[in-house]
């Protein structure tokens, strides 16, 4: 099934910048290199989402807030 | 317009405006400039997500949040604890921010893990320790061990070594208001609000030595510990006001208030003697148990519920719940039925109970994220509820896990001075304190626009 898509702007300046960056990226047109930067930064920040404590971070966390009375 | 805000965690109009009004000269000064009254919290009236509705304007509905803990999606075990990447909605902070106005926030909750913001940040109680990073900028956190050591985030009060907790929460307490002091001075700012929890503290900790009409008073040495610590928190800010010029804004808000607590109202005990929770193990209700202990049969329960300063309720339902019992369409009328079965609970010796029951979609523009399917204050709050189980009575006259003597109640505080005198008496509810602020700094679109919406959120009132 084909893809669908949408237009977004960006600063021509900036769109000259990506285009210099291609080749050595590896990357074929602006958009691929755009769409794979985007997908990066907002998979980066679900994980900052839903990583914000260690495991030992957040049992300390629960204990002291099932000691403050928040948990019972 | 620079405006400097004082939270104080569980501060109510009662002690503030009036019991210890004449103990506390700089706080009496600031109030007869002022117009100050209550400010009617959330519901729920917790901390998280209290501090949150009045910095961004919104309901927990709308921030999807609705206490400390919530559920994963509809598992009946699996939680998650909320933490500052959860606020998705703009706070006072980051509306300024974007007109380049600058901020410094210190122990808002949640702030853990700091986030970006245009100014300063030092995180909040929910921080696992000082060994994290809990400062915006990263370094901001050694300027922070210079001026007071190792950091105090909370303290724990359900202890009985009380003489050691009043130590400890004064310790915080000046160490915090040390930072502080630094911040307003050595940092460019525009907005300024910190939150200092110990009071939170020191009220569950201190209220039957203080309240005399407390069902566990006890006379003695510490009958005066919470007055104490209100003279401490008035000689605190005495220093902050000196340091601020005349052309700053001051108000002091509280998150919600507080209250004598009555006693702790076994919930799940109740629900299985009644017939909504079925257990495949009960000899271990014999004694003293948790929850996680419970092997319930979920084939045949209706509901199960989660104890704390108010309770919530979740139901068992088909095709949402692994095991879900309730068929959609019989959602509403099962509902209902438990709703009325839990208000008409009495008192241990039959006396009637103000209990209050929530269902979330009713009292919010929009019920985001993991809502219980009700929110539940028994005796409007006097009562906790215990979410243990194994007790002869399901009326305990102590708090399940550990001495606390308080609850919360409906009503904190709100005052606020400015440059021009104006002093008077108002009322307001927690939602209206984020547009107020947003219009005094000059973004009066945005403050007319979380205005216009808090017809919608001031909806529901109490009674």
């Amino acid at each position: 099934m084909e893809k669908d898509y949408k237009t977004v702007n960006i600063p021509s300046d900036l769109y000259e910048k990506i285009e210099e960056r291609l080749e050595g990226a590896g990357f074929d047109t602006v958009s691929e290199y755009v769409t794979y930067v985007l997908r990066e930064v907002l998979s980066s920040l679900e994980e900052e989402d839903e990583e914000v404590f260690t495991e030992e971070e957040e049992e300390k966390v629960k204990e002291r807030l099932r000691a403050l009375g928040y948990l019972d | 317009m620079k405006c400097f805000v004082m939270g104080l965690d569980s501060a109510p109009p009662e002690l503030l405006f009036n019991e210890f009004i004449e103990e506390l000269p700089n706080i009496r000064k600031i109030l007869e400039n002022s117009i100050y009254g209550p400010m009617r919290s959330c519901i729920p009236a917790i901390t998280i997500p209290a501090w949150m509705c009045m910095a961004t304007g919104k309901t927990p509905g709308e921030l999807g949040l609705y206490g400390f803990r919530h559920r994963k999606e509809s598992s009946y075990t699996d939680i998650w604890i909320a933490h500052s990447m959860k606020i998705k909605e703009k706070a006072i902070w980051d509306y300024i921010g974007k007109k380049g106005l600058k901020s410094i926030l210190v122990g808002v909750p949640p702030t853990y893990p700091p986030r970006k913001v245009n100014g300063y940040l030092v995180s909040c109680f929910i921080t696992p320790d000082s060994s994290v990073n809990y400062t915006y900028p990263s370094t901001l956190k050694n300027e922070i061990e210079k001026v007071a050591g190792d950091y105090i985030f909370d303290v724990v009060f359900r202890k009985d070594e009380r003489d050691k907790l009043i130590e400890e929460v004064w310790d915080m307490t000046e160490k915090r208001f040390e930072v502080i002091r630094y911040l307003l001075q050595e940092k460019e700012w525009d907005y300024f609000e910190f939150v200092e929890i110990g009071l939170d503290r020191i009220h569950h900790a201190f209220w039957k030595y203080f309240d005399e009409e407390h069902h566990l008073y006890e006379e003695g040495k510490y009958r005066n510990v919470i007055r104490d610590y209100y003279r401490l928190l008035d000689k605190e800010i005495g220093k902050i006001v000196n340091l601020l010029d005349e052309n700053t804004a001051i108000s002091i808000v509280s998150d919600h208030g507080v209250k004598r607590m009555k006693g702790a109202f076994a919930i799940n005990q109740w629900l299985i003697q009644e017939g909504y929770m079925k257990v495949r193990n009960p000899e271990i209700l014999s004694s003293f148990c948790r929850f996680e202990q419970l092997d319930v049969d979920w084939s045949r329960t209706v509901a199960w519920a989660w104890g704390g300063y108010y309770s919530r309720i979740f139901l068992n339902v088909k095709g949402r719940e692994k095991k879900g019992i309730i068929k959609k369409t019989e959602y509403e009328s099962v509902r209902d039925e438990l709703k009325d079965a839990i208000c008409s609970i009495k008192g241990e010796n039959g006396e009637k109970w103000d209990t209050k029951v929530f269902y979330p979609e009713d009292i919010y523009p929009v019920a985001k994220g993991d809502k219980p399917d009700m929110m539940v204050y028994l005796d409007n709050l006097y009562w906790r509820a215990a979410g243990t189980l194994g007790y002869e009575s399901n009326y305990l006259p102590e708090n399940d896990t550990g001495p606390d003597d308080a609850v919360h109640s409906e009503y904190g505080v709100f005052s606020l001075k400015l440059p021009e005198s104006n002093s008077g008496r108002t009322e307001i509810s927690i939602y209206d304190f984020a547009p107020l602020i947003l219009n005094l700094m000059g973004l009066k679109e945005e403050a007319v626009k979380l205005r216009g919406e808090n017809e919608l959120r001031n909806l529901v009132n109490w009674s």
